[in-house]
């Protein structure tokens, strides 16, 4: 029986090939978009418009991810929804903590953080809940 | 969870990626599984059993689960 077969192996494959797709086409419309900002005179509706272009790819990359999540093994599953818990609540918490020391005076940052973070702790936490079932 | 993936699937000559293969999982849930490491699903724990012609309870051994509220028993 040949490897390609699996279900598990196919589900893997399309993620990274529909991954790739999409994050190869968010780097060439983010470039346009900046690009178009930068030399044409956009305003209002327009200019938020384009800026808002390389979010397209984006939510190919989550529809790569849910559909990823719905075909693959059922351990490979059950390993990310546990790393994404533990980052959706870490984050959570250290966002919160963050707003506290805010109110000190420390500056305010940018709600991209927050997806930075859900990212990387996710990815740290992987290598543990992993470790965990083997 | 016990069980005797790892025996039976010696008895059919089979590698851990052949079984992951028949079963649609990764290799790496057939490791963990026979570790004991990892209790399969239901549908999972029935695709086993087709596959090797044996029940569940065959396959599995249902006291060595962590079940949840043992210790009331």
């Amino acid at each position: 029986m040949k490897r390609m077969e699996n279900p598990t192996t196919l589900a893997t494959y399309r993620y990274y090939w529909q991954f790739g797709f999409a994050m190869a086409a968010y780097v060439i419309m983010l470039f346009g978009s900046i690009a178009a900002i930068k030399h044409y005179d956009l305003t209002g509706g327009i200019e938020a418009a384009v800026a808002l272009i390389p979010v397209i790819p984006l939510v190919l990359v989550f529809a790569a991810i849910v559909r990823f999540f719905a075909t693959t093994d059922e351990l490979e599953r059950q390993i990310n929804i546990e790393c994404l818990a533990i980052a959706a609540g870490l984050t959570a918490l250290l966002a919160i903590t963050y707003y506290f020391l805010e109110g000190i005076g420390l500056p305010r940052v940018s709600a991209l953080w927050t997806f930075l973070a859900v990212m990387l702790i996710w990815g740290v936490a992987k290598c543990f809940v992993a470790r965990k079932y083997r | 969870m016990k069980n005797r993936l790892r025996v039976l699937r010696a008895e059919n000559d089979w590698s851990q990626a052949e079984l992951a293969d028949r079963a649609g999982i990764a290799r790496q849930t057939v490791v963990s599984l026979e570790a004991g490491k990892y209790a399969p699903s239901l549908p999972l724990a029935f695709k086993l059993s087709n596959l090797f012609g044996k029940s569940v309870e065959e396959i599995f051994d249902a006291e060595s689960a962590d079940v949840v509220g043992k210790e009331h028993e």
